[in-house]
């Protein structure tokens, strides 16, 4: 695989500024700020293959969105390089962002009040994209999409998945080679997310490559190859998602709401990870060891509940995991 | 070039899409505007009509220069002064990454969205009061009429300039809607003779902050009363322009992070 | 007398802590003390030029004239309102509802909020463009009559505050109160005097104006300031027409109940 983006020992420090509370102090700070150094993104160097999807993950205000604006060439970073298809992204912004696409989850292209259609064609003018080309990309994408029937409706009528989907029409009618996602499916519906990811999946196959920043780990699951994990602006983990399975084990969360309380459960490869209350347990499940068909059997065995439900670990979990893994190694 | 004209053209037909969805808000924004345009001539009329006035100048020489003012805030309404407010919303938002992510010049891009017609009773309003002023004057000559068109666009450039510069502030100043007041409260030294102003004042109005050139100077090359201080101000109009240029590109590099 | 105070600890309770809410938008409210001197500065220039050696038009002096300007600044700070826009808000958003059901009255509470909000304007706009009139400019901004200007200014602000009010309350019967609201204030723009002294109108139209609220939120109270009162070509002794200010005042008073009376009708029938 050939390689479309080198991250080089990127940093971005933020200062801050001292701010008193009290009355005396807000008159001292009018004077003299003690700045204060914050690392949103500290050291962090990556690479991506040409058509991969990869995904950058990590809790809130780890540094994920930092690192995607200074990737898309809207936010400078304060040291070291970024090469994306050869371009510089802090030199010659307008040549470069007319290779790259963006969607920001929560940061809409689209103009309230008229159709998505007629988004569409402003950025067809600021793009420069052919008559027939629009045309062509607009047909396969609606039809993909199958928003056909609601393009041409004010966008303010639309429901957030729908209007998502126009989002990604609008942010690829360039047909730009790399496309970055911040946060995508995020407030979505089950089966709109489901949509956007083979959405998502199929321009993938057809040539694109994907560098998307989350925190649900389904969308990675389902759609990344490769990992990167940020926490506190550092890179805690670079690989595939494989290995990233193999790291944290194939265990999985399950909580419990118990019939009657329970001191110990004996079970293999099980352990209580938190009690929220005396009927209320979260057991982690290492199907190494046992099978989540065995685990059941074991379970009804040695104590009763009235309800359950199977999770995904949370990203806190995650991390704790790797850094653990880590000092094994 | 013409990328840049496609562009300003999808963005005018974007405002046209949107005032029609609010038919009625329009209009009657656009009623309010142009009767909101009689309190301009009203104090000249009601000061003439009560037997006083301006020294050496007719009442349809004052209203000619209060409707060239007029035109060019209809014009800057229309154009480009959305700017500030996009920048403002943008930057509180947080949106503004959205418009680096487009590969044409941010400040062009901001403007041209930003177009809107809500201005137009305004403008309908000065030309009204233009022509009839101009009816009831000597007709210009050919050269006079050249003299105001580029006077009208150096002034236009004042426009821009204060526009920028209150864009830029808004950077920094985020949430605070007023400061569109400073400049307005400025601006109206330029819908006087400036005869009426001492010294001191009109250096300031001619060269420093050169809102002279907004509605006297265009209106006085009209009137043949320009004379040479007239054409000594286009420079300084042309650095205020600049300067709003580059106050708003620095203060957008600002933002990406360059200066820390 | 218990009712009294209970009222009192109310009003002082909600207009302090409009203090405090808007006190965070002190700069907000800052920019006065820039522009209100720069349009005053305007004014005294287009004055100064426009009586020439003149020393009255419609009997008015310069001096007066400038006084006139810098009262109606000042008196602008100390009355402004927008209890309009925030009532249509609430009925808009149907907030309204919240105080249907405490044991208080709207009006009552927007009053208040009003008192807090121009406390603030008193300490950030009143009081710094009066040093910058005074001691800058040098003009004269000394009450002729300090208690009747300050009555006067008392009634202006329960003038504005009402009839902005009923404006808000247009909100309850119309869905789009907004044309209704930039139309009027469009025309108190014109005849309240700010822009120009109504002496300056065609006589017939300032003797129509003694039955519009116009002129009694800027006009009177300014001209009380600067001593001397016409209008219409009536001059009157500035007793007079306050008690004439104090009258309008009552009768805006009445109007705003019965209208509130009857939009709360409307409210607990229709709902909102």
């Amino acid at each position: 695989m050939e390689t479309i983006i080198k991250v080089d020992h990127l940093i971005k420090r933020y200062d801050t500024y001292k701010r008193g509370s009290s009355f005396k102090e807000s008159v001292k700070t009018f004077f003299h700020r003690e700045k204060i150094p914050v690392m949103a993104v500290n050291d962090i160097s990556f690479v991506v293959g040409e058509g991969d999807i990869v995904g950058i993950l990590g809790p809130n205000g780890a540094g994920k969105s930092t690192t995607i604006k200074m990737l898309t060439g809207t936010l400078y970073p304060t040291s070291g390089n970024i090469d994306v298809m050869g371009y510089n992204p802090t030199k010659n912004r307008k040549t470069y962002v007319q290779q790259i696409g963006a969607v920001f989850g929560q940061k809409s292209q689209l103009i309230w009040d008229i159709p998505p259609i007629d988004s569409f064609r402003m950025n067809k003018a600021i793009y420069d994209v052919s008559d027939q080309d629009y045309n062509e990309r607009i047909e396969i994408m609606s039809k993909l999409f199958e928003v056909e029937d609601y393009m041409t409706r004010p966008t303010r009528v639309l429901s957030l998945g729908e209007r998502m989907k126009c989002e990604f029409i609008m942010a690829m009618l360039h047909h730009p080679k790399v496309v970055f996602l911040d946060e995508p499916t995020i407030g979505l519906d089950v089966i709109a997310k489901q949509r956007i990811r083979e959405f998502i999946r199929e321009m993938n196959s057809r040539g694109t490559t994907f560098i998307l920043t989350t925190h649900d780990l389904e969308d990675v699951e389902q759609l990344a190859r490769n990992i990167v994990i940020i926490n506190h602006g550092e890179k805690v983990f670079d690989d595939s998602i494989d290995n990233l399975k193999k790291v944290l084990g194939a265990k999985k969360i399950v909580q419990l709401v118990l019939g009657k309380p329970l001191t110990e459960l004996y079970i293999p490869g099980t352990e209580i990870i938190t009690r929220e209350s005396e009927l209320n347990i979260t057991v982690s499940v290492d199907q190494d060891q046992i099978s989540i068909t065995d685990f059941m059997t074991e379970l009804s065995k040695v104590c009763t509940f009235t309800d359950i439900s199977i999770k995904e670990m949370p990203m806190e979990t995650i991390i704790t995991h790797i850094y653990q893994y880590k000092k094994e190694e | 070039m013409k990328r840049y004209l496609l562009i300003y053209r999808e963005c005018i037909k974007v405002a046209f899409a949107t005032a029609s969805t609010y038919r009625l808000n329009f209009f009657l924004n656009s009623v309010i505007m142009l009767l909101g345009d009689i309190l301009f001539p009203l104090v000249t009329i009601l000061i003439y009509g009560s037997g006083a006035g301006f020294e050496g100048w007719t009442i349809y020489e004052v209203l000619l220069i209060q409707s060239v003012f007029t035109m060019s805030m209809a014009i800057a309404d229309m154009s480009f002064h959305g700017i500030m407010w996009a920048t403002m919303f943008a930057v509180r938002e947080g949106n503004f990454e959205m418009v680096l992510l487009m590969p044409v010049d941010t400040m062009f891009l901001l403007m041209a969205k930003t177009f809107s017609i809500d201005g137009i009773g305004l403008l309908f309003g000065g030309i009204a009061i233009f022509i009839i002023s101009l009816i009831n004057l000597t007709a210009p000559t050919l050269i006079m009429w050249l003299q105001f068109v580029a006077m009208f666009v150096v002034g236009m450039m004042v426009m821009l300039g204060i526009s920028l510069i209150m864009a830029a502030t808004s950077f920094k100043w985020v949430g605070n809607s007023r400061i569109p007041e400073i400049f307005d409260s400025l601006r109206s030294f330029g819908k006087y003779p400036q005869s009426i102003f001492p010294k001191t004042v009109l250096i300031v109005s001619s060269y420093v902050l050169p809102v002279a050139m907004i509605g006297f100077f265009p209106a006085a090359a009209l009137l043949g009363r320009g004379g040479y201080v007239m054409f000594y101000a286009i420079l300084p109009c042309v650095l205020f322009m600049t300067l709003g240029i580059l106050l708003y590109r620095s203060m957008v590099r600002l933002y990406q992070g360059v200066g820390g | 007398m218990n009712y009294i105070r209970h009222q009192f600890n109310i009003m002082r309770a909600v207009a302090l802590v409009t203090y405090k809410e808007w006190s965070a938008y002190r700069t907000h409210t800052m920019v006065s003390i820039f522009v209100g001197p720069v349009y005053f500065i305007v004014q005294y220039f287009i004055w100064t030029a426009a009586y020439g050696g003149k020393s009255e038009i419609n009997g008015m002096s310069l001096t007066q004239m400038v006084t006139y300007f810098g009262a109606s600044t000042l008196i602008g700070y100390l009355t402004m309102d927008f209890a309009d826009w925030n009532l249509q808000m609430l009925i808009r958003t149907g907030k309204f509802l919240t105080f249907a059901m405490r044991p208080i009255n709207h009006r009552f509470f927007a009053f208040s909020q009003k008192v807090g909000h121009r406390f603030l304007g008193l300490m950030f706009e009143f009081v710094p463009c009066y040093i910058i009139f005074t001691l800058l400019f040098g003009v004269n901004m000394v009450p002729k009559h300090l208690g009747w200007t300050l009555l006067s200014v008392a009634l202006a602000f329960l003038m504005n505050f009402y009839v902005h009010y009923i404006l808000g309350m247009t909100a309850f019967w119309f869905i789009q109160s907004s044309g209704i609201r930039r139309v009027f204030d469009l025309l108190a723009g014109v005849f309240s005097g700010v822009f120009i002294p109504l002496v300056f109108f065609p006589e017939a139209m300032q003797k129509f104006l003694f039955f519009l609220p116009f002129p009694y939120m800027s006009y009177v109270p300014a001209m009380v300031f600067t001593g001397g009162f016409k209008l219409g070509g009536v001059t009157m002794s500035i007793p007079l027409i306050v008690g004439l200010q104090g009258v309008a005042v009552v009768m805006v008073i009445g109007l705003c109940s019965l209208i509130y009376r009857a939009s709360m009708r409307h409210f607990s029938g229709v709902g909102a």
